[in-house]
């Protein structure tokens, strides 16, 4: 009996052992160079901001009510602006998006198989070149005076020999295209093991055409498309290229003002609490999509 | 409304995006080879911008810092992430194994301009107390690899469970130590993993710009970077010309990522 608990304990103190050193140098890595600058950053928030814009005692709420407008001069919406609009320029993207890669997913599912691949390829090639030289291609086609832009004149959208940059259209725009294949994706795997008995059986039962994709079609695609909201509208709230390429000051976005914090004679504290917000909303966004990915039966496809 | 009549308007569809998809990159292709440093209008071709991209001794240093950079992070962080990857295998089921999954989510989820600010304000401090790990080079590593870490992570563990267990269990039962059972079977039996994971790495870490320009010094300027200033001063018009390179670049990767799955499409065959 002795005999057996001993090696039992060897085998234990072997496993836990193993375990030790396969998983403790990355997790350490992760802890000091992630975890602990992450925490040193959110006590940031609670400091005093100095006169050169460096954290310092006595300990304070200074930062977030910064954060929510109130400063020397009482209280200014500038901050809930800039707040409101990251929220409205992600969910229009994320919207534009669902509506472009809905139809483009199914599309590719339709052609045939040898083609699918290199499709795919397609929607997928271009977000593997920088960001910055995407939004730089944009910057360049809405510049003023280009075709785009007297198009736009034209048509009275904006005045004469004047781009369509910097604006928030710009930056919508440039939200769209960054994050259109991580939509296309998951919805592609979702259409591709579409059950079609459950759509014929539909059809059979006199289901009209529109019918027939919301009880046959939308249900089964709902995971994918779930995961491609979980891929679009959590990056997309904290994008800093874009905004700040595409933008201009009037269109700056959350990620924009916090990093403007922590430039030269800033705010660090503010910008603290600044990240606190932006790592509170990214972990609202990423437990609410998961809810409602187990819900509708497609938790193992939100993939985070 | 038959499966055909809306096939019609979804080709339409398909190549509106394509148009939408590749036309910015194009333009920055286009411009590159224009005499004439203007955004408006075209005058005629020239490589003149190319010749100016190769005298600039301050995007030469940028490329290979680039490189240095991708290659020194990859190298660290797939040693690490295997050894993980790894580990959760071997303890999966258990219930310890949570924290670690979390742990190795973090670097993925977090947005990526907090992930950046957060390694700068440490790294600032961490310089200021002790002298060492001044912006640089080396501070940029540290935080690629520190991203980089979860996909090999997560490419490696994927590896370790599609492989057959029995596997590891016959290659201890022929006496194989642990060193031998790592050479001659463990490395062998997962090397497509490691490569992959080694790719992605690369690519994440060439590819990355925000980390990198708040983690990088005024020596350790990587071609985004260089690529961001530049815009920001609107003075360089060799941009374009780099921007093309690094489109050139992409569309090979994009070729041979093609040819090699027509191949092993049909091998499946």
């Amino acid at each position: 009996m002795s005999q057996v608990s001993s090696s039992d304990t060897v085998r234990l103190w072997r496993e836990t052992r193993h375990l030790l050193w396969t998983t403790l140098p990355a997790s350490l890595w992760i802890i000091i160079f992630l975890i602990l600058p992450s925490l040193y950053l959110v006590s940031m928030a609670f400091m005093t901001n100095g006169a050169y814009g460096q954290p310092q005692l006595p300990l304070s709420l200074d930062a977030f009510r910064q954060l929510a407008g109130f400063g020397f001069l009482g209280w200014s919406p500038g901050n809930l602006y800039t707040l409101l609009r990251s929220l409205w320029q992600t969910v229009l993207s994320t919207a534009m998006v669902v509506v472009l890669a809905y139809p483009l997913a199914y599309y590719i599912t339709t052609c045939r198989e040898k083609l699918r691949p290199i499709m795919l390829l397609a929607v997928v090639v271009p977000s593997w070149t920088n960001q910055v030289i995407r939004a730089f291609g944009w910057m360049n086609l809405l510049a003023p005076d280009t075709w785009l832009s007297d198009v736009a004149a034209e048509l009275g959208f904006i005045p004469e020999h004047l781009g369509l940059f910097p604006s928030a259209f710009a930056v919508t725009l440039g939200l769209i295209y960054n994050f259109l294949p991580f939509m296309v994706l998951p919805l592609y795997a979702a259409f591709e093991k579409l059950d079609v008995s459950l759509v014929e059986a539909a059809r059979d039962l006199y289901a009209s055409p529109v019918r027939a994709f919301f009880a046959a079609v939308f249900p089964q695609t709902l995971p994918g498309l779930l995961a491609g909201i979980v891929l679009v509208a959590i990056p997309a709230f904290g994008m800093y290229v874009i905004p700040e390429l595409l933008g201009g000051g009037r269109s700056m976005m959350i990620g924009n003002l916090v990093a403007a914090q922590f430039a030269e004679g800033s705010n660090w504290p503010l910008g603290a609490a600044g990240s606190i917000l932006m790592l509170i909303a990214t972990l609202v966004g990423i437990v609410l999509l998961r809810r409602l990915g187990r819900r509708f039966g497609g938790g193992e496809e939100v993939v985070i | 409304m038959s499966a055909r009549g809306i096939r019609r308007p979804l080709a339409v569809l398909w190549w509106v995006v394509m148009v939408f998809l590749y036309l910015p990159l194009g333009v920055v292709v286009l411009y590159s080879f224009n005499s004439v440093n203007s955004a408006a209008n075209f005058a005629h071709f020239s490589l003149r911008w190319y010749h100016r991209l190769f005298n600039n001794p301050q995007i030469i240093d940028a490329f290979w810092h680039s490189i240095l950079l991708a290659l020194i992070s990859s190298v660290i962080a797939v040693l690490l992430g295997t050894l993980i990857g790894y580990g959760m295998y071997r303890h999966r089921g258990r219930r310890r194994l949570g924290w670690i999954i979390a742990l190795i989510y973090l670097p993925i989820v977090m947005p990526d301009i907090v992930f950046g600010i957060s390694e700068m304000t440490f790294f600032v401090r961490f310089n200021q107390l002790t002298g060492l790990l001044s912006p640089g080079l080396g501070t940029m590593i540290i935080a690629h690899v520190t991203f980089e870490i979860p996909f090999v992570a997560l490419i490696l563990y994927s590896r370790f469970v599609g492989m057959d267990p029995t596997l590891f269990d016959a290659s201890r039962d022929l006496y194989a130590g642990p060193v031998k059972r790592t050479c001659h079977f463990i490395i062998p039996a997962i090397k497509p993993a490691l490569i992959s994971a080694f790719f992605l790495s690369f690519t994440l870490s060439i590819d990355d710009f925000v980390i990198s320009f708040f983690t990088s010094g005024p020596e350790s300027t990587t071609l985004p970077i260089y690529i961001w200033g530049a815009i920001r001063k609107g003075v360089s018009p060799e941009i374009n010309a780099i921007a093309t390179l690094m489109i050139g670049a992409v569309a090979v990767a994009a070729l041979l990522s093609l040819a090699l799955s027509w191949r092993r499409s049909s091998q499946r065959q």
